[in-house]
């Protein structure tokens, strides 16, 4: 086992060496400190405009902070998705694999790296989220959560970098599929989402019940019905149908964007009507309630309220905080199905980058 | 041979698609020896090598490298194993130290080994002046020698060669040379693949010769050794030879810029015509085979076929 781990250390060593001595990393790592720089600046002096109250500093974290996560998303692939066809191309990876190191470890090692690398990139964002932090009173908590499901979300997006190097022959060619599953979970889910939810419609049948009265009998001057419920006749139901998206069917498409499972993963506050107080739980809130199925069975009974004197209360509203109690996490779904992927992705490099091989990638040689 | 073989192959074939690259190879290579492995380019060299070297799996036959099969225990052959590719790829921002020490590292030996032998080896293959530059300034053949000692890392008793001496200057080609036979001597068993002939006659003891993916047969090897060849006679005056050649009846193959070619069969013919010309009182300066005894049992198998 401590071999194992020492032949790991190896390969990450090795490629961190080969990487972190380019210019192109230092270069990248400059221009995301600035670009960071920018947008906080940027984002200061718009959201102040309005008042420094609480919610602007949050916005100004949570934006922060999403954008911190579209540069490392961003970043990343460029600095994974060559690991390993573009060391087969050079020829350096043959002459690894004669070696004692396994498959396993140099795919792993060569993650390591990546993440480790991609991860200098979040560092040097860091200081402007912790401005942002220390001069908006954003609890600590969700600094420390927002922190660690960046460094979970690179380290897939590393994973998925590196496990399609290993499973793709041209070192192009699997730095704009890295891209793609990026855009396909930071985008694509949202259209996923909604157009799954649109093509997926359910019948909503409504019922109405109205009612009418005398007109002669004695009103009660506060409600303007019959003192006497007897005097208020029910009229025939009404019924209506429509299609209702349906949102719940396909919830967990949206649960795998990044941007919601970091969203979602932040411990939101309530106010005391049960209103999230931050743009972070205003969207996780967003994602818990499409978890809801509609109700397909509605009645309005205005004729049995009105009998009641208008006492009887319709009361199926529940307010944010209750949906939140009531609904699955979807930050642990989301982290899930990445955590599903980013494996499939290293597990499938694993078993290609293994030798002696059996088959060969087209128009690629072992030497 | 009392020791069993430190390669044994036996009915090896692997293709990719419909290109057969090697069909069916047969060879042993044993302790100590240094075996040389020819074929024309695309004759499966490559592949094979591959195969030895546990990077790809055969579709039909056996390989065993000290004993090991490569496919079911490549661990084990890569204990024993060193390759040099005929591809010369390196680390390029390590520098030639850190190359070897890295792959000394990942032989599972611990640091301070891995210091001491990439200096040794630095040493054997003559780079201490180029040590502790990135492995990207050093030339084709410097490439080549720190491929070769890339190989030798972890002490191998088997060592596969591909292409080894493409690249080296005649004095590297020499060094070369030397450190092969050196090795053989220490008990390494060394198969080297090369298409200069010339090179390999002076360093190999055995020949397996490959062609389209086939391995020649003991008995055409055998046959092509006693086929008839030429040999080059240079003589003080090349007017007096030819009268001799003409005078004693024996047929001549023509001049080259070097001699007078005149064809025999075998050693024992040979001789006999050096005796005949001697006693003729011409005055030789140079007699030999006029091609390599690799060369020409190369060209005379491609020249029959397919065996």
């Amino acid at each position: 086992m401590n071999g194992w781990i020492t032949g790991l250390g190896t390969i990450a060593a090795l490629e961190l060496r080969q990487r972190v001595r380019s210019v192109a990393w230092l270069v990248l790592l400059i221009v995301v400190f600035v670009i960071v720089a920018i947008v906080t600046l940027l984002l200061w002096f718009s959201l102040s405009t309005f008042g420094d109250d609480s919610v602007d500093n949050a916005a100004i974290y949570s934006s922060i902070v999403f954008f911190v996560l579209l540069v490392g998303t961003l970043v990343t692939p460029a600095v994974s998705g060559g690991a390993i066809n573009a060391e087969r191309d050079a020829g350096t990876l043959a002459t690894t694999q004669v070696t004692l190191v396994s498959a396993g470890q140099i795919v792993l090692g060569k993650f390591l790296a990546a993440w480790t690398i991609a991860l200098t990139f979040l560092a040097a964002s860091l200081p402007f989220i912790v401005l942002a932090v220390a001069i908006g009173g954003v609890p600590i908590t969700t600094l420390l959560t927002s922190l660690a499901v960046l460094v979970v979300e690179l380290g897939v997006v590393a994973a998925i970098g590196v496990g399609l190097s290993g499973l793709q022959t041209r070192a192009l060619f699997s730095v704009v599929t890295t891209y793609l599953v990026v855009a396909a979970l930071s985008i694509g889910t949202l259209i996923a989402f909604g157009l799954g939810g649109l093509a997926s419609q359910s019948e909503v049948r409504s019922v109405y019940i109205g009612y009418t009265y005398d007109q002669s009998v004695e009103l009660d001057p506060d409600t303007g019905l019959p003192e006497d419920p007897d005097d208020i006749t029910c009229l025939e139901p009404e019924v209506t149908t429509y299609q209702a998206p349906r949102f719940d069917r396909v919830w967990w498409f949206l649960a795998a964007n990044p941007y919601i499972v970091l969203a979602d993963a932040s411990p939101t506050t309530f106010d005391e009507n049960g209103n999230p107080e931050d743009l972070f739980g205003g969207i996780g809130l967003g994602i818990r309630g499409a978890q809801l199925p509609p109700d397909l069975e509605q009645t309005y009974d205005e004729c049995a309220n009105a009998k009641a004197n208008w006492r009887l209360v319709q009361d199926d509203y529940e307010t944010p905080e209750e949906v939140y109690a009531k609904t699955v996490p979807s930050w642990f779904v989301g982290i899930v199905i990445h955590l599903v992927l980013a494996g499939l992705a290293l597990w499938g490099a694993v078993a290609r980058t293994r030798t002696p091989s059996k088959h060969l990638p087209k128009g690629s040689r072992v030497a | 041979m009392t020791q069993p073989p430190a390669i044994a192959v036996e009915g090896v074939a692997r293709s990719f698609g419909s290109v057969h690259a090697v069909r069916d190879v047969t060879f042993e290579a044993h302790p100590g020896r240094v075996t040389a492995l020819i074929g024309p380019n695309g004759s499966g060299k490559t592949t094979l090598l591959l195969m030895l070297a546990s990077l790809l799996q055969p579709d039909r036959g056996t390989i065993r490298i000290q004993g090991h099969d490569p496919v079911t225990d490549p661990r084990a052959v890569r204990r024993v194993m060193g390759w040099m590719p005929d591809v010369l790829g390196s680390w390029a921002t390590l520098t030639v130290r850190q190359t070897l020490e890295t792959t000394a590292r990942l032989y599972e030996l611990d640091a301070a080994q891995a210091r001491s032998r990439a200096a040794e080896l630095i040493d054997l293959v003559g780079l201490e002046e180029l040590a502790d530059q990135p492995t990207r300034v050093l030339s084709r053949g410097q490439k080549q020698r720190l491929s070769l000692a890339r190989a030798l890392v972890h002490r191998p008793t088997v060592l596969l060669l591909d292409e080894p001496a493409s690249g080296l200057d005649p004095a590297a080609r020499i060094d070369l040379r030397v450190l092969v036979r050196r090795l053989a001597a220490e008990g390494a068993s060394v198969l080297v693949s090369s298409h200069v002939l010339a090179e390999l006659d002076e360093m190999a003891d055995d020949a397996v010769y490959l062609d389209h993916g086939v391995t020649a047969s003991r008995e055409s090897v055998e046959a092509s050794r006693s086929t008839v060849r030429d040999w080059r006679v240079r003589a003080l005056d090349p007017a007096a030879l030819a009268a001799a050649l003409a005078e004693l009846g024996i047929p001549t193959g023509g001049d080259d810029h070097l001699g007078t070619l005149v064809p025999v069969a075998g050693e024992q013919e040979a001789a006999a015509v050096l005796t005949r010309l001697t006693a003729h009182g011409v005055a030789i300066s140079a007699f030999g085979p006029a091609v390599g005894d690799l060369e020409h049992t190369f060209l005379d198998l491609a020249k029959g076929g397919r065996s």
